[in-house]
Formats: structure tokens, C-alpha cells, sequence
């Protein structure tokens, strides 16, 4: 390993790799049959489906000759969804009827209501991990977390106005601070967490990625200011009328080249974005990754950019053969549709071939959705853990257990604004 | 096999204790190497717990300390199996339970769906009457800001068509109707210059006649037929209804199902069949309406099943399903229903009616 390692190794008696069992293919069944029962349970499924993944998951994963365990079951999960459903009703009243008002809270009521639920999803994501620590059980001991989900809401909702405000410069900061605040609140028994990354760190390694993905739209607004008369636009757009569009390109005859060259900057942005998504990834999770500490446990990942781009690679490679699937299913839909719809137009045969269209569109949607939690997703868990390096391993052997389980209030809630993670 | 290797956690600290594992009688002995007794559990205390497949970790179903027991060995793992009721390697619990999921889940949709259907439109019937008309009025007054926006060409002319002698026979059949309906609201009638042949009644008690309309008029009773029917949509209060009908639909489906890849498109679909359904019902009860008032108005009901018939007689094309008139031969039925007794005077006199047709010629 790097000289940093052997630095380590040398004051520390024991240094261990995290090992992953799990294989893909089970994985993929385990998957395949929760798409399956998403499908017919119209999503009802999903608190048994992520259940099922957790436990998976962190029952395959090998620290130091032990496995973790998931404890968390799905009727917690349903219960939490429930209780959050319940709170957020007389929330989402109270924004319905705001619309209905015609004054200035009516028209700011959609902002308002943006702003709130924002901050509650931020609030949600706390609790949520919360969940997950305390149904997280290694060695006989589970994970908890202290701290305050409001102020950590308040928090994160801080950093992303300061990220958005600043393109996403800002964004490695805000990560360090958050992932610093969590885990000063995370603990394994007794054994207090704490994050040692550095947000200039991940600065400066992800800066040219921004600066890559944004060099083309900079240009383009820079390209926009030199060559348009600004005065001239501002005169014929206020002027009306039909003929905005022609007295426009009579003032601004570079206009029109100006739009073109626009949008060929801003496809070189999206591509350029796609292009480096997964190596920000790869930086992201391993910078991560090195930074988790639990009293004089280290941990340092190896991750390697290339395996990411691999995970992708191989994401692009199922979904292909699953559109090749999907085609062929679909090519027989349309027969079966052309039968039942073919005689006169009844209601019946409408019914049947709307609901043979939106069984197939899920059904697309699901399984690309599949591929990619068994192509990318598992990748990344495998990776992520099977590059870690953690060493002070002895302090295991003697974490006293504290902390109680906690309730799901927080997946509810973040399940019901749309904020989950896995 | 009575007795074997395990890993033993005590659930009070992380340390890892190599453990000699015996099969009693009625509970399994967990000793340490040297013999001594660390544990006894019974078996019916003992649950399987989420482990790797070659792996038994088993825990305690009535502590709340997380004691847990791992077993390597397949022989003895299957021999606590078969002692432990809670131990579940083969799946037929969780497949019991996964069934019983299944089930409820359907009974959940179904019964949201009827919910849609029969109860949203019933407790938006309920609750509309029991809004205040200003509500009405402000709702009417977006809508009308939004519409114009999107109606108004700002071409041809001012969007209000307005002659005099036009507005005063427009003036003339609203009255008519008005005194007839006895509607708790004042109406507010105008002409719109916008080519399609149709009419709209917003929130709150404005109408719109398309300028289309009263061109494809053969007389003043086709108009005031057409009137009457939208006069049905304000005394109905549809448009309140509406919108307290997609929010109950959004709220049904939206938060309670189809929270998945995918699942938008189930919950937009059942809306719009939903909504569509409540719009021909509304459509259907403005016809009666409007049917009855002309009745009542000593117009010619006829009038309105004409007009119907100029304006849907081509073939319509879409689905059934996702329409949100009913289909014309059935409304003109239901409507010639009602017409019994000769009518009255028409509506307007020929010079009248004339005017009226110009009313977008100014």
C-alpha cells in the first residue's frame, strides 16, 4: 500500500480489509422479484424491498471476520411511511388552500411551501440515518447517532443555499461540514465517530471537473455579452408586437449564431458532465471513505477510478440487452393491442390497451431502474467496501454497547418527499 | 450432534467469545471453552437473524440487548433449526408474510380506487356548498387572468367583443335566463373573439361565449341554450368542484401509492381517467340543467340539443375513456328528454339577433 499506510501499520498492530460475499446474481433475483411485486402492490412492496437489499447487503459485508446484520424490519418502515403521511396531510392542506388565496401569500405560498418541505426532507434524511445506524448491529453492539435533526436540517439547508449561490464550489465544504456533524453524532456502543476529510482537499481535487463542465457555458454567456447589443434587444423586446423575432434579428444580426453556438456549448456541458460523472464518483466515495474514523479505527480506501467507469460500463451493457428485451415485449404488445382495438372502437378493448401501454412503460421504467441498482449500485457498495484499509482494529475488543433503536419516523418522511437513499 | 463450536456476542460489549454450543433439552447451552455456562436460551425464545447463507446467527426474541450466537457448522445450524419454531432458513415465514402483503396491498388499491370513484367527486359535492362565494369569485378571477392570457391573440382586436346593439341582445337573453335561474350570484356574460365555436363558465360566475359560437348559431335560442348549460356549471359550482376533486385525487394517489420508478405514470393515469369521468358527469347534470332552465325560461330546449349536434356531430376521435363530454348522441337524448311544451317567444327578434352576430364587428 502507499507510504501513509505503512506509517500506520507501524504503530498499529492490526490493519484489515473489509470483505464483500455477496454475489450479483442473487442480488439481481432479489431485485428482479421485488420489481416484480412493486408492479403488482403499485409500490406498496417497497418498505419489504428495501429491507430485504439492506439486509443483503450488510449481511455480506465482512469486517474484520464479522458480518454486519440489519435489524430493521418492514413494518417499521410501513409504520414510519404512515405516521409521516399523517403529519404531512394537514401540511399539504394548509399550501392547498395558501394557492387558493389570491394575495401576496397565495403567489408566494408555492415558494414557501418549497422552502418548508425542503428543510423537512433535510430534517427527514437526519432521522433516516438515524434508523439505519440503530437497526446497524456488528459484534453484538449497534450504531447510534446523537444530535439535533432540526439543527442539522438548518444546517444543510444553509450550505445548500451557499452551494447554489456559488455554482457548486461550495459543495466540498458543505459536504466536509455535514459529513463532520453526522459523524461527531455517530458512535458505535461507546466508540464516539468523527470525520477527519478536508473540504479544500476534495476542492481542489474536483475543481478542474468544474471547471471542465462549466468552462462552456462561461463562454457562451461571455460570447453573449461581447457580441449582442444588449441595448438593442432590450428596444425590440419591450417594443411588442408581432414582429419581436424579426425586428430582433434585424438589430441583433449575430443573435442567431450566438443561440446556435449556445446550444452546442451547453450539449458539450451535459456530455462533458456525463463523461466525468462517474471519476467524480470515484473521488467522492473515496475521499469519503478515508475521512470515517470511530475512536482509533482509520479507515483508507483505495478506490480506483477506473473500477467505477467499469460499474458504468457494465450498467450501459445490461440496459442494452434489457431495450433489446423491452423492444421485442413490446413489439408483441402492439400486435396484442392491434387485436383487441382492430374491430370497431369499444370501451372495453380502450381499457385493455391503455393498460397493456402504462404496464409496459413500467415495466420499462422498473427494469432499467433494476439494472441499475444491480449494475452500479452494487458495484459501488462492493468497491467502496472492498477498497477500504482500516486499521486500529483492537479498540474492538472492548466497545461497550449504549444507544436504543430509534423509530422510522425519519425513512416515512423521507420516503414521502422523495429523499431516500438506500 | 449434541454439541458444537459457536461465536458467542454477550450484547454488552463487542468482545468475541469462542463458544461451546450444547443441545438441551429445552434450551441451548452456551458455554466458554473452559466449560462454563454463559447462556441458556430457550428455544422458543430464539430467532434467526440476517446473516450470510452459510452462517446461523441467532438471537434473543424477548431481550432487548443484542446477544447474538453464530454457527458455521451446517449440522448443528440445522438442529437448532429444527428445535427453534423462530428460525426461519427456508423462507416460509417470510413468504407467508410476503402473500399476506400482497393481498392487502391489492385490497388497498381497490379500495382507493373506489374511493376515487365514488368518494372524492361525493365529498367535493358535499363540501363546494359549503365554501364561501368569495372563494368562488377569486378562484373565477385566476383562472380569468390565466385564460385571457392564453386566449388573447392581442391581433385581431380587442379580446372583449363589444358593439352595443350586440351587447344589449347578448344583455337581453342573460336576463332572460337569469330570472329564471334566480342564481345566488350575479352572471357576468361576454363575448370573446376566438374562432372555435364554444362557451365557458369560470368559477365564480363569469361566462365566455367564443365568437365561433354565435357564428354557427342559427338563432338566438341555440345561444341561449348553450348559456343555460354553462349557467349550469356555475349554479353546480363545478369549477370549485374541480379543483377540490384533483386535490383529493392527487392526495389519494400521489402520497399513498405508486412511489416507485415508474409508478408516476400509474397515479397520472388513474387521475385522468378519474377527472375525466367527474367531467362528463358534470357535463351531463349542466345539460339537464341548462335543459330545464330553458324550459323554465319559456325557451326551446331543442335549441341546446341542435347546437350540440352542429358542434360534436363530426366523428370523435381519442379514447372514451379520457373524454371529458359525454358522448353527443346521448346528451342530445337526454336533453330532448326534458323539451315538452311549446316554448315561448324566442329569444331575441330579428333585428336583435342580428346584431348580436356582429357583435365582433366594431
Amino acid at each position: 500500500m502507499t507510504s501513509f499506510d505503512s506509517q500506520t501499520a507501524g504503530n498499529n498492530q492490526l490493519s484489515l480489509g473489509i470483505k464483500f460475499l455477496g454475489n450479483r446474481r442473487t442480488y439481481l433475483r432479489l431485485l428482479m422479484r421485488g420489481a416484480a411485486l412493486l408492479m403488482v402492490t403499485l409500490g406498496i412492496y417497497r418498505f419489504w424491498l428495501a429491507t430485504d437489499v439492506r439486509r443483503y447487503l450488510w449481511a455480506n459485508t465482512e469486517i474484520g471476520g464479522e458480518t454486519l446484520e440489519y435489524s430493521g424490519t418492514p413494518f417499521e418502515l410501513l409504520i414510519g411511511f404512515l405516521v409521516a403521511v399523517a403529519i404531512l396531510i394537514p401540511i399539504y392542506a394548509g399550501f392547498f388552500l395558501a394557492t387558493l388565496d389570491l394575495g401576496l401569500f397565495g403567489s408566494l405560498s408555492g415558494v414557501i411551501a418549497f422552502g418548508a418541505l425542503w428543510v423537512l426532507g433535510q430534517y427527514a434524511v437526519y432521522r433516516a440515518r438515524r434508523y439505519r445506524l440503530t437497526r446497524t448491529i456488528y459484534r453484538g453492539l449497534r450504531f447510534h447517532q446523537t444530535g439535533s435533526a432540526w439543527a442539522y436540517a438548518l444546517r444543510a439547508s444553509l450550505w445548500w443555499i451557499v452551494s447554489g449561490i456559488t455554482l457548486g464550489l461550495a459543495y466540498p465544504f458543505q459536504l466536509a461540514s455535514l459529513e463532520r456533524y453526522k459523524m461527531r453524532n455517530t458512535f458505535y456502543g461507546d466508540l464516539a465517530g468523527r470525520f477527519d476529510g478536508s473540504g479544500w482537499r476534495l476542492f481542489l481535487r474536483g475543481v478542474p471537473m468544474w471547471i471542465a463542465v462549466v468552462a462552456p457555458i462561461a463562454v457562451t454567456v461571455g460570447a453573449f455579452f461581447e457580441v449582442v447589443d444588449l441595448q438593442a434587444l432590450a428596444d425590440a423586446t419591450a417594443a411588442g408586437g408581432d414582429d419581436v423575432m424579426s425586428r430582433i434579428e434585424a438589430t441583433n444580426p449575430a443573435l442567431a449564431s450566438v443561440l446556435v453556438f449556445a446550444m452546442l456549448m451547453g450539449g458539450a456541458s451535459l456530455a462533458i458532465g456525463a463523461f466525468l460523472y462517474p471519476a467524480f464518483q470515484a473521488l467522492l466515495l473515496r475521499w469519503w471513505s478515508s475521512g470515517l474514523r470511530f475512536g482509533g479505527i482509520e479507515m483508507r480506501s483505495s478506490l480506483r477510478t477506473v473500477q467505477v467507469y467499469g460499474a458504468y460500463i457494465r450498467f450501459l451493457w445490461y440496459a442494452i440487452l434489457f431495450a433489446i428485451l423491452a423492444g421485442i415485449l413490446g413489439a408483441i404488445g402492439l400486435i396484442v393491442i392491434g387485436a383487441v382495438t382492430a374491430d370497431a372502437v369499444n370501451i372495453r378493448g380502450e381499457i385493455v390497451a391503455a393498460g397493456i401501454v402504462l404496464i409496459g412503460y413500467v415495466f420499462v421504467a422498473l427494469g432499467f431502474s433494476t439494472v441499475y441498482r444491480a449494475t452500479v449500485m452494487f458495484s459501488l457498495w462492493q468497491l467502496g467496501m472492498e477498497s477500504l484499509q482500516l486499521s486500529g482494529l483492537s479498540a474492538l475488543e472492548t466497545v461497550k454497547a449504549t444507544g436504543r433503536p430509534s423509530s422510522a419516523l425519519g425513512e416515512g418522511l423521507a420516503d414521502a418527499l422523495h429523499v431516500g437513499g438506500y | 450432534m449434541a454439541s458444537g463450536a459457536g461465536v458467542y456476542f454477550d450484547g454488552i460489549t463487542s468482545a468475541r467469545h469462542d463458544a461451546v454450543v450444547a443441545l438441551g433439552d429445552s434450551a441451548l447451552q452456551i458455554a466458554n471453552a473452559g466449560g462454563q455456562l454463559l447462556a441458556a436460551w430457550p428455544y422458543d425464545d430464539i430467532q434467526g437473524m440476517a446473516a450470510p447463507d452459510d452462517v446461523l446467527r441467532i438471537g434473543r426474541r424477548s431481550t432487548p440487548t443484542l446477544e447474538r450466537l453464530e454457527i458455521l457448522d451446517p449440522e448443528l445450524a440445522a438442529a437448532i433449526d429444527t428445535r427453534a419454531i423462530y428460525i426461519d432458513r427456508s423462507g416460509t415465514m417470510q413468504r407467508r408474510q410476503r402473500n399476506s402483503v400482497i393481498g392487502w396491498s391489492i385490497a388497498a388499491t381497490v379500495s382507493l380506487l373506489v374511493v376515487g370513484y365514488f368518494g372524492v367527486p361525493a365529498i367535493a359535492a358535499r363540501l363546494a356548498p359549503l365554501l364561501p362565494s368569495s372563494i368562488d369569485r377569486k378562484l373565477g378571477n385566476a383562472v380569468d387572468m390565466q385564460l385571457r392570457g392564453v386566449l388573447d391573440d392581442k391581433k385581431s382586436g380587442p379580446f372583449e367583443c363589444s358593439t352595443a346593439g350586440g351587447r344589449a341582445a347578448l344583455d337581453k337573453i342573460v336576463r332572460r335566463l337569469e330570472a329564471a335561474a334566480a342564481l345566488d350570484t350575479p352572471l357576468r356574460s361576454l363575448v370573446v373573439r376566438r374562432p372555435e365555436a364554444n362557451a365557458l363558465a369560470l368559477p365564480g360566475g363569469q361566462v365566455y361565449v367564443f365568437r365561433g359560437l354565435i357564428e354557427k348559431a342559427d338563432n338566438a335560442d341555440e345561444v341561449a341554450g348553450v348559456i343555460a348549460h354553462e349557467m349550469g356549471h356555475v349554479a353546480h359550482r363545478d369549477g370549485t368542484k374541480a379543483v377540490l376533486q384533483a386535490g383529493g385525487l392527487s392526495f389519494l394517489f400521489g402520497m399513498l401509492l405508486g412511489d416507485f420508478v415508474g409508478g408516476g405514470a400509474v397515479v397520472i393515469a388513474a387521475k385522468t381517467v378519474l377527472q375525466s369521468s367527474y367531467s362528463r358527469e358534470a357535463e351531463a347534470a349542466a345539460d339537464i340543467y341548462g335543459a330545464e332552465l330553458m324550459v323554465k325560461a319559456h325557451g326551446n330546449p331543442r335549441a341546446l340539443a341542435t347546437m350540440l349536434g352542429k358542434l360534436g356531430g363530426a366523428t370523435e376521435p381519442g379514447m372514451k375513456i379520457l373524454l371529458d363530454h359525454p358522448e353527443t348522441k346521448a346528451r342530445i337524448a337526454a336533453i330532448n328528454k326534458i323539451a315538452g311544451a311549446r316554448p315561448g317567444p324566442p329569444f331575441l327578434e330579428t333585428g336583435e339577433w342580428a346584431a348580436l352576430k356582429r357583435i365582433c364587428a366594431g
